[in-house]
């Protein structure tokens, strides 16, 4: 019974979730699609931030990425938007190791300011390769109903990045990944190649948000620089996680399933109150519960790691 | 691409880099003091510098303060800030992992952003009081540009001699040096953190107040000089103090020297470029950073 | 086993060379600042070598990663102690090795039985104590199964139930065979641990030998105390 309670559970919030769409109505499937593509943010921000201690401030790179990728190949080269998709988590993929081999060499101050400017960077690239990208006036996709399908695909990714960090947090790959934040000179002389360590974690991470980020141009229709690439979309990732428990599994769900309800019930009354808010939360989760609520439950109550 | 570069466009690509370098410069110096005291990086340092020049703009436009006037008031109202930040929030992570100091300044970065957005409004704002250039043979000197450039520098060399000769100044690099043997010494190192952050958030009014007469500003506007700070002590080397006048001249050189051939569009692609070159082929920066 | 190390310039170590032998253990003393933990750093790759070289089983591995002069066999303590202070002791060993899942489990719990840890596995290494924490250090090392271990002053710290135990468990190793570098302070450890002693003073090498000649050389009298 133990073990069944839990996969019980799981099995009936998939099974609702996966009917929903066809009995709730188009805004309730819409910030459901959100809260999907919140928790695929988190989760894969956690993956390298939460579990490595590298802060990715520029996480929403990759969903850039991702997002443009997907909307080049299917408003220019006619790619069906599932591949499309594919495609946007392999070229954020690739731009999380051109950026780390650099950048992940370094102690994480460097990398962390390093991911700022990168956001900043793509941005300034697609506005300027106008040809490709319709630079400021944005790329319009041909017309397509697909909220539906996008919902599962992009619960698909939600669930595909849970699952990772299940698999990873419960490996000792994850546990290395959490020496390289306890103590990384410690790690290199234990003989774990930090690098190498990063690295993957790194291009995991980025993975999620390109997928992400290719549903969601495939879903709004449209994309222009300041509406993929804003730094908001970082933050929200940041607050999530760090609320529901950095380095932990559900941490991430957590986060972005309480947050985004809060962020619409209300703060939505309050539009420019909240990403100052969020600023807020950053700093007292800093200050007062460094692990987030499932992290200080874990300790408190000595549970497994793989929450 | 057809250009055609004559020796007049070079010597203007290094009269225009060095006027903004220098206020790389001061800006960065900011930064790599907190840094070197403290090991922290303030994400929230551009952040500060935005409150600056919004500090001058207001002085400006509602007391018609003259500009140039209000750089020391903006300076002061800064520091500050600068202070209460410090002793409110940032010192309960000077011994914490990097990723809590990381982590919160950026929160607090956050914060200001939005709460000058909240009471700012996202318009952009300009301060009008000097425009034009001054004409020598075949060389513009952008006016602003050019008092910018007399402000930031002395203002810097006044940094240095106060770090060089005065008793705070050498008790402030006493504690770059070791917090350990500072202590042991009778220096109040908290009282130096706190003088450090204000100084340092001084420093990025500064930078602040001389940039609003130059360009619009607007809330957002900080985040980019935290970015570029970072990479004129990066290139420097970090916890180096003459490091970030040598990586700000650089950086100014760089980016106008880039905009004979690109687009200023691209002027921070330019900038990230030479970060991640310079973390490749050099990574403790041109001058040498302390290792920790 | 042979490792033979030369420094060059003006450093902290300079010019030191010395040969350990398999199967012994070996003393490395010196006033504070006289260049032991920077030795320490050279052979395990957390610092560069300016000049020189380290040979183990007659391969160079100076300018190799730390990670992989790791996994050729060297491992080592901090002086400070080092674990992973969020992950629970059994973890903290867990981490350290490659091979499949179970096997590493059950080694890592041998260890921790070894120091006799074994009821405090699952517990975070961070909430142990100072003792428990360096012992776990010292186990995590074993992981690996090196072939030189170094220990960076074990007997600091550790009140005397655990100071023996630990004695026992490096002289232990030593007859399987390991061959053991150590700093250490507490000279009365040194003198009854050891068979060979160096002695550093100002990065140099001024006396080699056994315990009982290294006491009365007069060098080392006057590094120690002064003329």
């Amino acid at each position: 019974m133990k073990r069944l309670g839990p996969l019980a559970v799981a099995v009936v919030v998939v099974l609702a979730l996966a009917v929903y769409p066809m009995v709730g109505s188009g805004y309730g499937t819409r910030s459901v699609l959100q809260v999907f593509m919140w928790i695929a943010l988190a989760g894969s921000w956690n993956l390298i931030s939460g579990l490595t201690g590298y802060v990715s401030f520029g996480h929403v790179a990759f969903f850039g990425a991702g997002a443009y990728t997907a909307g080049i190949l299917i408003a220019g080269s006619g790619w069906s938007w599932p591949l499309a998709a594919l495609a946007g988590g392999l070229a954020a993929g690739l731009l999380a190791l051109g950026i780390g081999v650099p950048c992940l060499r370094l102690k994480g101050p460097y990398f962390a300011i390093a991911m700022l400017g990168l956001n900043e960077v793509l941005r300034a690239l697609v506005s300027y390769f106008e040809g490709l990208t319709g630079g400021g006036n944005g790329l319009s996709l041909p017309t397509l109903d697909a909220t539906v399908p996008v919902y599962y695909a992009m619960g698909l990714t939600a669930v595909g990045v849970t699952v990772a960090a299940r698999l990873i947090i419960s490996s000792r790959f994850g546990l290395r990944l959490m020496t390289i934040r306890e103590d990384e000179v410690a790690a290199e002389a234990m003989g774990i190649p930090t690098f190498r360590h990063k690295l993957l974690a790194f291009l995991l991470s980025a993975i999620g948000p390109g997928i992400a980020g290719a549903l969601t141009a495939r879903d709004q229709g449209y994309i222009e620089p300041l509406s993929v690439f804003p730094l908001a979309t970082t933050i929200t990732m940041i607050v999530m996680t760090l609320f529901g428990g950095k380095g932990t599994v559900w941490g991430p769900v957590l986060g972005a399933a309480v947050l985004f309800v809060a962020q619409e019930l209300v703060w939505a009354r309050y539009p420019y109150v909240h990403p100052l808010l969020f600023g807020a939360i950053i700093v007292a989760v800093v200050l007062a519960m460094p692990r987030g609520v499932l992290g200080l439950l874990q300790t408190k109550y000595r549970l497994p790691r793989t929450i | 691409m057809n250009v055609v570069i004559t020796p007049a466009m070079v010597g203007q690509v290094i009269i225009s880099g060095l006027l903004s370098g220098v206020l790389y410069s001061m800006v960065a110096l900011g930064l790599a003091l907190i840094f070197g005291v403290m090991r922290i990086i303030n994400v929230a340092h551009g952040p500060l510098l935005m409150l600056g020049a919004y500090t001058t703009f207001f002085l400006h436009q509602q007391l018609g303060i003259n500009p140039y006037l209000s750089v020391p008031i903006s300076m002061l109202v800064l520091f500050g800030v600068g202070v209460l930040l410090e002793r409110t929030l940032v010192f309960r992570v000077i011994d914490a992992p990097e990723l809590s100091s990381l982590l919160l300044t950026f929160g607090i970065s956050i914060a200001l952003v939005n709460a000058a957005q909240l009471a700012f409004t996202s318009d952009l704002r300009s301060v009008e009081y000097l425009t034009g250039s001054w004409v020598v043979g075949a060389f513009a000197f952008s006016k602003p540009r050019v008092i910018a450039f007399v402000f930031a520098a002395g203002l810097t060399a006044a940094a240095f001699l106060f770090l060089q000769y005065t008793r705070l100044g050498k008790a402030i690099r006493a504690t770059s040096q070791s917090r350990e043997v500072a202590m042991v010494c009778g220096i109040d190192v908290g009282a130096i953190h706190r003088l450090t952050f204000g100084l340092a958030s001084a420093l990025a009014a500064a930078g602040g107040a001389l940039i609003a007469v130059i360009v619009a500003i607007q809330p957002e506007m900080g985040q980019i000089w935290t970015f570029k700070s970072f990479l004129v002590i990066v290139l420097g080397g970090a916890g180096n103090y003459p490091g970030a006048l040598l990586g700000g001249m650089l950086l100014g050189l760089v980016e106008q020297l880039a905009s004979l051939f690109l687009t200023t569009q691209l002027s921070e692609v330019v900038a990230y470029v030479l970060l991640v070159l310079v973390l490749l082929v050099r990574p403790t920066g041109l001058l040498g950073g302390r290792q920790t | 086993m042979d490792v033979h190390k030369h420094f060059g310039g003006v450093h902290a170590v300079n010019g030191v060379s010395f040969a350990l032998e398999r199967g012994r253990i070996h003393g490395l003393i010196g006033p504070n600042g006289s260049g032991k933990t920077t030795l320490f750093n050279c052979i395990t790759g957390l610092e560069r070598l300016d000049a020189g070289h380290v040979m183990l089983e007659g391969e160079r591995i100076e300018g190799l990663k730390p990670w992989q002069i790791a996994r050729r066999g060297v491992g080592r303590t901090f002086q400070v102690i080092r674990v992973f202070p969020e992950l629970t002791a059994l973890e903290n060993l867990l981490v350290v090795t490659t091979g499949p899942h179970e096997t590493a489990r059950a080694q890592a719990l041998e260890l921790l039985s070894f120091v006799k840890l074994e009821g405090l596995a699952d517990e975070y290494a961070g909430n142990l104590s100072y003792g428990q924490q360096k012992l776990v250090e010292f186990v995590r090392m074993l992981m690996r199964d090196p072939l030189l271990i170094l220990l960076d002053e074990p007997a600091a710290g550790v009140n005397r139930t655990l100071l023996n135990d630990l004695l026992d468990a490096v002289r232990r190793l030593r007859d399987a065979g390991k061959t053991v570098l150590l700093v250490e302070h507490d000279m009365k450890v040194v003198m009854g641990l050891c068979e060979t002693v160096f002695v550093l003073d100002h990065g140099e090498k001024i006396a080699e030998g056994p315990p009982g000649a290294i006491q009365s050389d007069e060098r080392v009298v006057e590094a120690y105390f002064g003329r």
